[in-house]
């Protein structure tokens, strides 16, 4: 990439006489900085022979063999001598390095001592200076200050600004800058018939009074403050930004001065009376991704967001990369190691964890209930609580403690009538039945833990289990099986307990849970089936429950059977429950499995294993009735518990004696209240889960210390450090005593009169925003590597002006869009192309491709798609198939794959388009638009081929091709010059010339002809141009030719242009 | 006729704006990919490849169950992992928290291979038979110990996002060696294993703060094999030739009128994308590979987006002189079931590897084409969740695992390092991340030093400021 440094340095030596001496900050610091600095620099590890060119002192020491810079002596200069030393050993920069001085760097160093080597401080480090006005000739071309300064350079370098756009242009350019839309026809037919002498400045009030100027100031800032709406690592699942971002809107429509600005986002939720808005406005620190990984340290990723806030933070608002001394001393810039832990000391106190975020937004989070959830809310917390009195009265705790009593130590009854086999599971696999069909263990081994009686068994999905021979049913045996059953999980079939034949035919029965779905953060949930089988799958039953059973949670299943047709239920918790039949009828054949063994956890090769628990499984051979099947589900569990059977009651014991007692055993009124809470309970937790939130700064009541990290590894602590500033910069207020500094401390800090950077800092993005260059080219580096201003008293005057006009956004950017530099035809000869290719000198009107979201806007406006609404919740436009799907990590979290919108979402504008950073808008990114993962402050612009593919085939842009044409086939006449010229003028606010006319008439017959003999494929290119109605009213052949033509002009360099 | 011809001939007829007609003709000799051009004094020494094939396995493949035979460890299953092998190293939360960390064997007999004798184990039955031309590195390392920074890293030379990618460093050093295809192309496929959890992530082929032409063109298994590459249903080619034209003809109008080179570049971009539309399909047409072929590369390789087919695919991309592909196979994260899942992965990917670079030898590409084969980090000598004698699983291990290299500039029947009696540690030659990435641009013809971009003031590079070249590794 050609350095402008040097360009700029080239465009001033054309001007000038080749002795005269160079600038020091703007052509000679850039070269020492980026040659020398690294070892005779700022780091002071790395620092070699003591020596600094980044010091005044040091830079004009004297060593013994003679001063580094002797003023107006290069010949004696150790500084010239060494880099210009002959032998390469001794000369500098070393090879090592690779690093080669170029004949004109050592000319201008050589040049620069000469001229008396005058040394300056960093122009970004020093508070900017009001400027006088340079003096112009040409004083009838001005029409505010900020022409002074460009047209003194450019009559200095002998250059003349060209001619006043025309109007049309003017305002396309106008209303992409303010709103990132293109102006209406009327807006354009009203500014080019307005014979107003102020007519241009009113265009500029109207377009900084719309809505949608918030969204084009936004778009900017949301590149800045990585917005995104997912956490960025790995799953990179979903999360609820939104609420800043529509923030962010609405305080650049307010004309939210950009003190304000600064101190909301960076310590809103610090100011005193923090309004539910400040807290909203802090989560610009809280943009940045977040990571959950599986395994991951959490302190290892605590501190990566704490570095992304310092990184963001200091680019931001005061375009100073921190982060380079992150690691060591900054080796440019006076930034020390130590210096950037007391600046990442204040973004290290919140209440934050190193791995969150797995289901949504990450703590700390504000609730942003609706007006109308919060009463709910509120509402429902009163009646739970004084339900809750009641039902923890004194009274009500003593029932309950007596019914325990009573019970205590009874052995409960077990109905022993055809009890066949019996497996409580309690620390064995023995039957209990009396027929001592015991089990055993095939594979893998299977855990006791807590149950439901006593203890349960587990199966971790590697284990199989036989239970004996017994319980050998035929189908028209009567016959039940009971058990407790907890799901495990799996996508696949789950099997559960079957004895059969063999794994070809399945002749026998079987219990499986299948057809898993997810209901929540990696949670399962599966019906239960019993299969009744002769030879599968052609002859056999299979029934399944209605409901599905959440993975974890324990369920008391019975399937009966009377051994005739239609005669199979099952009772889950004791109560009856209705039965889906997938094949409801009893096999034709046997399904007699002699010798066969109950086996639990059972599988085909190379599938997955039963993943859960069992207690109490019991065969009988006779239909239980539903008063038998209701005390072992409900009363038997209770009973066992109280009688001792599995020790000492558990604390989770004793709530479900509870919740037996306050069910079954309390008053009428009481089991009604307790029923009652129950609800209300439920309805609070859907309630919470409704209400959105949005993550903010809030600080720890225990703030985490903060260390200076070794070599920035998260493990290694240094010194022990508290908040700070660096020291290059003016010193943070005195505190009072014993109070440390805090954000907001340092926010207000940034926004001081004296501090040299912030202003410089909006005032040269908003240059960039309107110029496509910043005054300073790299608006994320003002130190001693960024480039230095091309205009650097413009960009002093500016600032101070912003801070003057008490940071007034709008009144700055007006000033901007007024001047005659502004309004100049982007028009460019040869020769100044040349001479000035980046347009560094502004010698012309700038010329830029439309940023990424700007040109399907443009494509939306126009066709009067466009669905204006501002703000809400982020939306899902077309994008081709499997892009989210291919890349995701599956199922079990949010946004692993791409739910299309429909209808008015499909028209939002692509600000408001989903933004997933792992796998950003595809065609966006196309457009260069960057992943959000990290800061950026700056887009680079690229033209590419693939760009061309997205305007020529992204439904996008042909389905508001069809609706363009749509509309022109109604509104004009056949003449098809007439439709020419209207379609091109909706899409680029003026008329064809001639030779454009024929190019397009041309277009226009022969796509008519190719689609009136080829309805077909008319059809065919409609349907695929998007979801909205087609027009049947119009000929099909027509539509899909004028579409064709539509499309051809937004794929044109002028449509998807600022010219 | 030729359509560009006649409306090139329409524009000179037309010129009489004050544009030279040096700067018109330029117009149709420029190269219309972005990435097409050599940065200045690129390549630093002869390449000894041209391009870069990189069969990334996503997940981390377990090296002691492929290339690192510890026969010893026989002795030791079940023995809790010794302290002084461990060395207090961090491990990741998943097995942080348990109360032994048992050694597991290997269950797979290992043997040794051609005449540089590697050991293979016998998952791999077809890389065994290519050993002699690979040279496998025992002793990488990286201090990632989870998926998304250790995967970032290898790709980017940086845990943390941000960086550019390794084949967009690639495209703006070199640029390009086809005028119709992309630089720097990916190709995905899906694993074979059971449980398979492992997303990728755009970033791995971003091109960070390098201009966006330099990302890497994702092609897909799918009627549109480059996003939006095909023309809409019922828009015919001459339909599509006669919009071009007139897109052409209104740009170089406006050219005309605004001199802005970014017109002529744009119109250049436009027919581009027109013989992409062409020789991209032609590129994913396998139908007229012969039978062999596919025999070779095994059954899978008929099916679009499987990980044979896209090693077929490699192939032709490197045939079209494409710089750098990068494939990702997902799939080798296994924690638990590692006998059933990892047999099912080098099912899928054993015969394809293989028989990519059988089939560069035989068709003389393999002598100028680096081969790259390895995921993010290792596998834990000691077990995940539950040992026994038939089932095992392997947590992250980054201070040693396996890769190789083949092919341009690689030494053949080589074997890099050694690791300790576990498989834990490092004994000599670690090659680290960025020591893997300056080979790999040396082997380009570029200095890792030298390859720089300057953003935010600092001269970033793929490795950092570390890296050294294997000289072991080169021929």
């Amino acid at each position: 990439m050609k350095s402008v440094g040097f360009l700029l340095a080239g465009l001033t030596m054309s001007a000038m006489a080749a002795n005269t001496a160079p600038d020091f900050d703007r052509e000679v610091r850039p070269i020492l900085s980026d040659n020398c600095y690294a070892c005779h620099g700022p780091d002071e590890k790395h620092r070699m022979a003591g020596l600094r060119l980044d010091v005044k002192e040091s830079a004009f020491s004297e060593s013994k063999r003679g001063k580094i810079v002797a003023p107006s002596d290069s010949a004696h200069s150790l500084l010239y001598l060494r880099v210009t030393n002959p032998e390469t050993s001794h000369r500098m920069p070393p090879v090592s390095t690779g690093k080669v001085l170029t004949p004109q760097q050592l000319d201008t160093i050589k040049r620069w001592i000469d001229g008396g080597a005058k040394w300056e401080t960093h122009w970004a480090f020093t508070a900017p200076k009001h400027p006088d006005l340079p003096d112009v000739t040409d004083k009838g071309w001005v029409k505010n200050p900020i022409d002074r300064f460009v047209l003194a350079r450019l009559e200095k370098e002998g250059l003349k600004p060209q001619p006043e756009a025309d109007r049309i242009t003017l305002l396309r350019r106008l209303s992409f800058d303010l709103t990132g839309l293109p102006p209406t026809l009327d807006e354009v037919r009203a500014f080019v018939n307005d014979r107003s002498p102020d007519a241009y400045e009113k265009q500029v009030d109207r377009l900084l009074a719309s809505p949608h100027y918030g969204e084009r100031m936004a778009m900017q800032w949301l590149d800045v403050a990585r917005y995104a709406d997912s956490h960025g690592y790995h799953i990179d699942s979903e999360r609820f930004m939104w609420p800043w971002r529509d923030w962010v809107i609405k305080a650049f429509n307010a004309n939210m001065p950009y003190d304000q600005f600064t101190v909301k986002q960076v310590a809103g939720d610090l100011l005193p009376g923090s309004t539910i808005d400040d807290q909203i406005a802090s989560g610009f620190n809280r943009n940045h991704m977040i990571n959950f990984e599986g395994g991951a340290i959490p302190e290892e990723y605590q501190a990566e967001y704490v570095a992304d806030r310092v990184d963001t933070t200091s680019t931001a608002f005061l375009a100073l990369t921190m982060g380079c001394a992150r690691c060591h001393s900054h080796k440019y810039d006076p930034i020390s190691h130590k210096e950037y832990y007391q600046f990442s000391a204040f973004f290290n106190t919140i209440d934050e964890e190193g791995l969150d975020g797995r289901e949504g937004n990450a703590k700390p989070f504000l609730k942003l209930p609706t007006p109308q959830q919060d009463a709910e809310e509120k509402q429902l917390t009163a009646s739970i609580a004084s339900t809750e009195e009641v039902l923890k009265s004194d009274a009500v705790v003593k029932g309950f403690e007596q019914w325990k009593e009573s019970l205590l130590a009874k052995t409960p009854v077990i109905n022993r009538e055809g009890l066949i086999a019996h497996y409580e599971f309690d620390g064995s696999l023995g039957d209990s039945s009396g027929r001592y069909e015991n089990g055993r263990t095939i594979q893998g081994d299977p855990s006791f833990g807590p149950g439901r009686i006593a203890r349960s068994i587990g199966f971790d999905g590697q284990t199989l289990i036989g239970l004996g021979k017994g319980a050998a049913f035929e189908k028209n045996d009567p016959f039940s099986i009971a058990v407790w059953l907890r799901f495990g999980g799996g996508k696949q079939q789950n099997p559960v307990i079957e004895r059969i034949a063999d794994s070809k035919t399945r002749r026998g029965y079987e219990i499986w849970f299948d057809d898993s779905v997810l209901v929540g953060i990696q949670r399962r949930a599966a019906h239960i089936e019993l299969r009744m089988t002769s030879d599968w799958p052609n002859d056999a039953l299979v029934v399944r429950s209605t409901d599905r059973f959440t993975q974890g949670e324990w369920n008391h299943i019975v399937f009966t059977s009377s051994g005739s047709e239609g005669g199979i239920r099952l009772y889950v918790n004791g109560k009856s429950q209705e039965l889906v039949a997938v094949a409801g009828k009893l096999p034709q054949g046997s399904i007699s499995a002699p010798g066969a063994e109950i086996q639990v956890g059972a599988k085909e090769p190379d599938a997955a294993r039963f993943s859960g628990s069992l207690d109490d499984l019991r065969f009988y051979n006779r239909a239980l009735g539903a008063e038998e099947v209701r005390y072992i589900a409900v009363d038997y569990p209770v009973r066992a518990i109280l009688s001792g059977v599995g020790g000492k009651v558990t604390k989770a014991e004793d709530e479900r004696l509870h919740d037996y007692y306050m069910t079954h055993v309390a008053s009428s009124d009481l089991q009604q209240k307790y029923a009652e809470l129950a609800v209300l309970k439920k309805k609070a937790t859907t309630l919470e889960k409704q209400i959105l939130t949005t993550m903010v700064m809030h600080e720890s009541k225990t703030p985490r210390e903060t260390f200076v990290l070794l070599r920035g590894d998260y493990a290694s602590h240094g010194e022990k450090v508290t908040p700070g500033t660096p020291a290059i910069l003016p010193p943070l207020p005195a505190m009072p005593d014993g109070k440390q500094p805090n954000r907001l401390t340092l926010a207000e800090w940034m926004v001081e009169p004296t501090n040299p950077l912030t202003a410089r800092v909006a005032v040269n993005r908003y240059w960039q925003m309107f110029f496509g260059l910043g005054l300073v080219k790299t608006a994320e580096n003002f130190g001693a590597q960024g480039e230095p201003p091309s205009h650097p008293e413009l960009l002093d005057w500016l600032a101070t002006e912003f801070i003057s006009s008490k940071w007034d956004v709008k009144a700055m950017q007006r000033l901007i869009l007024t001047s005659a530099v502004y309004r100049q035809s982007s028009k460019v000869t040869p020769e100044l192309l040349e001479r000035d290719p980046e347009n560094r000198l502004i010698a012309r009107g700038p010329r830029f491709r439309l940023p990424a979201e700007s040109i399907r806007d443009n494509a939306l406006a126009v066709s009067g798609l466009i669905n204006p609404k501002i703000g809400g919740e982020s939306v899902f436009p077309y994008q081709p198939a499997g892009i989210w799907e291919e890349l995701a990590f599956g199922d079990g979290f949010s946004m692993q794959s791409y739910t299309q919108s429909h209808g008015p979402d499909l028209y939002r504008r692509s600000m408001y388009t989903f933004w997933k950073r792992t796998a950003a808008p595809a065609a966006m990114l196309t457009f260069d638009a960057p992943d959000r993962e990290k800061c950026t402050a700056r887009r680079l612009t690229t033209n590419t081929p693939l760009q061309a593919l997205v305007l020529l085939n992204d439904p996008t842009y042909l389905e508001a091709s069809r609706v363009l044409a749509q509309k022109v086939l109604h509104q004009s006449s056949k003449d098809q010059a007439q439709r020419v010229k209207l379609v091109f003028e909706l899409i680029t606010s003026r008329s064809p010339d001639r030779q454009e006319l024929a190019v397009l008439t041309k277009l226009a017959r022969e796509q008519s002809d190719n689609y009136s003999h080829d309805p077909k494929a008319a059809a065919k290119f409609l349907k695929a141009a998007g979801e909205s109605p087609i027009d049947g009213s119009l000929n099909p052949a027509d539509l899909a030719a004028w579409t064709a033509v539509a499309s051809t002009i937004f794929n044109l360099d002028e449509t998807v242009t600022k010219e | 006729m030729d359509p560009l011809l006649s409306t090139r001939r329409q524009f000179f007829g037309k010129s009489a704006t004050g544009i030279g007609i040096a700067a018109l003709a330029s117009l149709f000799e420029r190269s219309a990919f972005a990435t097409a051009k050599t940065l200045p004094g690129f390549p630093n020494f002869p390449p000894t490849a041209k391009r870069v094939i990189y069969l990334h396995q996503s997940g981390g493949p377990s090296q002691l169950d492929l290339f690192d035979y510890k026969p010893g460890l026989a002795k030791q299953q079940g023995v809790d992992l010794p302290a002084s092998i461990r060395m207090g190293q961090r491990i990741t939360g998943m097995t942080s928290g348990q109360t032994s960390l048992p050694v597991a064997p290997s269950i797979y007999k290992f043997a040794q291979h051609g005449s540089s004798g590697a050991w293979v184990s016998e998952l791999l039955p077809h890389t065994a038979k290519i050993v002699d031309e690979l040279t496998i590195i025992k002793t990488m390392n990286t201090e990632a110990i989870n998926h998304d920074p250790a995967i970032t890293f290898i790709q980017t030379g940086s845990q943390q996002p941000g960086r550019p990618s390794m084949g967009s460093w690639t495209s703006y050093g070199l640029g390009s060696e086809n005028e119709n295809l992309p630089a720097f192309v990916v190709l995905l496929s899906q694993a074979q294993a059971i449980n398979t959890d492992q997303p990728l992530f755009s970033r791995l082929w971003s091109a960070g703060f390098l201009p966006s032409s330099h990302q890497g063109v994702r092609f897909r298994a799918s009627s549109d094999p480059v996003l939006y590459l095909e023309d809409p249903p019922g828009m015919s080619r001459t339909g599509r030739r006669q919009i071009l034209d007139s897109i052409a003809a209104l740009n170089k109008m406006q050219y005309a009128a605004y001199g802005d080179p970014e017109i002529e570049t744009r119109i250049g971009q436009y027919e581009m994308a027109y013989r992409m539309q062409t020789s991209i399909p032609d590129l994913m047409d396998l139908s007229k590979e012969p039978d062999s072929t596919f025999e070779m590369y095994g059954p899978d390789s008929r099916k679009p987006g499987t990980y044979a087919a896209n090693c077929l695919l490699a192939r032709r991309l490197a045939e079209r002189n494409v710089r750098f592909v990068q494939l990702y196979h997902r799939g080798w994260d296994q924690h638990g079931d590692l006998p059933r899942d990892l047999t099912l992965q080098c099912n899928g990917t054993d015969q394809p590897t293989a028989a990519l670079i059988t089939d560069l030898k035989q068709r003389g590409l393999l002598d100028d084409t680096l081969v790259i084969w390895g995921g993010e980090f290792g596998r834990t000598v000691y077990c995940q969740g539950k040992l026994t004698e038939a089932n095992y699983g392997r947590d992250h291990h980054g201070r040693c695992f396996t890769m190789w290299m083949a092919g341009g500039g690689i030494k053949r029947g080589n074997i890099i390092g050694e690791t300790d009696d576990f498989g834990y540690n490092i004994v000599s030659d670690g090659v680290h991340i960025h020591d893997l990435q300056a080979t790999i641009l040396k082997c380009l013809g570029v200095d890792h030093t030298k390859l720089t971009y300057k953003f935010q003031g600092r001269h970033f590079r793929l490795t950092d400021v570390m890296g050294h070249v294997v000289q072991k590794a080169l021929a």
